[in-house]
C-alpha cells in the first residue's frame, strides 16, 4: 500500500507539472494578452508547479517518515484540476470571459492538458475518497 | 486541532503560497524576455510587414494617421538592408475612397524595397466589395485578390478573408480550393507563410477576431513542417502556436484597439499624450534557409 501511495503522489506531481508547463508555455506564447484568461494561465501554472513540488516532498516524507501530507493538499490539487477542466469545457461551449476556442486546439497542448488534469483529478480525488472511507470505517460506532 | 497539527498545516500552506508566487514570477519573467533578434545572416530572406494604416481616419486616437504611416515608411527605408518586399496586411484606407487609395499608393511608392504587396482589410472594401482596392493593388492576383508566390525557398500565400464576412472573417470555397491546389505540389519541408487581414485563428471571436472557415485552409497546410500566419486587423501584437502553425498578429501604424475583452467593443483607444507611438510599429521578418521558424522582430515607431 505504501508503494501505491508514493506512486500516487508522484503521479499527481507529474500531472501537475505537465499542466503547469503547458499553461506556462501558452501564457508565454501569446495567451498573456487575453483579458482574465492570460493572468489565469499564469496563476494556474504557478500553482501547478508549487503543488507538484509539494507532492514530491510529500512522497519523500512518506518514504522517510510514513507521515502523510494534510488532506488539504490533495483537495487543492483536485480543485485545481477540476477548475482547469471546467475552464476548458466553458471555453469550448459558452465561452469564458469572452474567450472561445474550438475542439482540441491548440494542439497538442489542449489534449495533453486534458489528460494530465484528468489524471490529477482521479488520483487526488481517489486518495481523498479512500481517506474518507478509512475515516468512516475507523470512527467509533454507537453501541 | 493540536498546536503541532496547526504548525504542520501552516508550513504546507505557506510553502504552497510562496512556491505559487515564485512560479508565477518565473513564468512572467520568461514571457517578458525579448524575442531573439532577426538573423544577422546577410543571405537571409528579409521582409517587412506593416498593417492597418487607416488613411483617412479622423479621431482623437490619432489625429495624423498619414504622418504616422509616413514615419513607418521612413523607418523601413532607414533599415540597414533593403527588404525583399514590404507586405501591408490590410486596412490601408479607412473608408475605401478613391482619394484614400491614391494617397496610400503614392506613399507606398516611396518604400525602398524590391516589391510592395498587400492584402485587403474590411476597411478597403466599404460599399464596393473591394473593386477600388483591386483597381489599385489587384494586378496579378486571382479571384477577389488572393495570390501566392515563392521567394528563396519560402512559399507565400496572400489570402482575402474580409469580403464575405458576417461577424468573422471568411475565405469561401473558391479561395479554399485555390489554397488546396496551390500547395498540392509542394514538398512538406517547404516553409509556408500565409498573409491575411483577419486572424486565421480564433483570437477573440466575440469581436469577430477569427475566420470561420480557416480550419479548412489550415488543414491543407497541416503536412508542412513550418507554417507561419501573419495578420493585421487587431492592432496589437499577439502570438500563438497551434501544432505546426504559428500565428503572429501585427500592430498598426494608425491607432491601438483594446486588448480582447478589456472594453465593451473594439473601438479606437486614445492613449495619453506621448504614448501613441509606443503602440504603433512595423515588423521585420527574416528567414534563413535550413531553419524551421521565421525570426520576427516587432519595432515601435521611432
Amino acid at each position: 500500500m505504501r508503494v501505491v501511495g508514493i506512486l500516487s503522489r508522484l503521479g499527481i506531481a507529474a500531472g501537475l507539472a505537465l499542466t503547469g508547463y503547458l499553461h506556462a508555455d501558452l501564457y508565454v506564447h501569446g495567451y498573456r494578452g487575453l483579458h482574465v484568461i492570460g493572468p489565469s494561465f499564469l496563476w494556474l501554472a504557478g500553482a501547478s508547479f508549487a503543488l507538484a513540488a509539494l507532492f514530491v516532498v510529500a512522497a519523500l516524507l512518506v518514504v522517510a517518515t510514513a507521515v502523510p501530507e494534510p488532506a488539504l493538499l490533495r483537495l487543492a490539487a483536485a480543485a485545481l484540476a477540476a477548475g482547469a477542466l471546467a475552464g476548458f469545457a466553458l471555453s469550448r461551449t459558452v465561452g469564458l470571459f469572452g474567450f472561445l476556442e474550438r475542439g482540441l486546439q491548440p494542439a497538442p497542448q489542449a489534449l495533453l492538458s486534458l489528460v494530465a488534469e484528468s489524471a490529477v483529478l482521479l488520483l487526488a480525488g481517489g486518495g481523498l475518497w479512500s481517506a474518507w472511507r478509512r475515516g468512516v470505517a475507523a470512527a467509533p460506532t454507537p453501541d | 486541532m493540536t498546536r503541532r497539527q496547526l504548525l504542520r498545516h501552516t508550513a504546507w500552506f505557506g510553502s504552497a503560497v510562496v512556491l505559487t508566487v515564485a512560479g508565477g514570477e518565473v513564468v512572467s519573467h520568461v514571457a517578458d524576455q525579448p524575442v531573439p533578434a532577426a538573423a544577422a545572416d546577410p543571405t537571409a530572406l528579409r521582409f517587412v510587414q506593416v498593417s492597418d494604416s487607416h488613411l483617412g481616419f479622423t479621431g482623437p486616437a490619432n489625429t495624423a494617421v498619414e504622418e504616422s504611416f509616413g514615419d513607418a515608411i521612413a523607418q523601413i527605408n532607414a533599415l540597414p538592408y533593403e527588404p525583399a518586399f514590404v507586405m501591408h496586411t490590410g486596412d490601408l484606407t479607412h473608408l475605401s475612397t478613391a482619394a484614400q487609395f491614391d494617397q496610400v499608393k503614392q506613399m507606398m511608392h516611396g518604400l525602398r524595397t524590391g516589391q510592395v504587396l498587400t492584402v485587403p482589410g474590411e476597411h478597403d472594401s466599404v460599399d464596393d466589395a473591394g473593386q477600388k482596392y483591386r483597381a489599385a493593388f489587384g494586378a496579378g492576383t486571382r479571384g477577389d485578390g488572393w495570390y501566392s508566390f515563392d521567394t528563396r525557398g519560402v512559399h507565400f500565400i496572400a489570402l482575402v478573408n474580409t469580403l464575405s464576412l458576417e461577424k468573422l472573417g471568411h475565405l469561401g470555397t473558391e479561395q479554399l480550393d485555390f489554397v488546396r491546389q496551390d500547395v498540392a505540389g509542394l514538398s512538406s519541408d517547404t516553409p509556408i507563410v500565409v498573409f491575411s487581414h483577419i486572424p486565421l485563428f480564433a483570437m477573440y471571436p466575440a469581436w469577430g477576431w477569427g475566420t470561420d472557415d480557416a480550419v479548412r485552409a489550415l488543414g491543407y497546410l497541416r503536412r508542412f513542417s513550418s507554417v507561419t500566419c501573419l495578420n493585421g486587423h487587431v492592432h496589437q501584437l499577439f502570438t500563438k502556436t497551434e501544432g505546426n502553425v504559428t500565428f503572429h498578429s501585427a500592430t498598426t501604424t494608425a491607432y491601438p484597439l483594446p486588448q480582447p475583452g478589456r472594453a465593451p467593443a473594439p473601438t479606437p483607444v486614445t492613449l495619453p499624450a506621448g504614448k501613441l507611438r509606443d503602440a504603433l510599429g512595423i515588423r521585420e521578418v527574416s528567414y534563413r534557409a535550413g531553419t524551421r521558424a521565421l525570426a520576427i522582430k516587432d519595432r515601435t515607431l521611432t
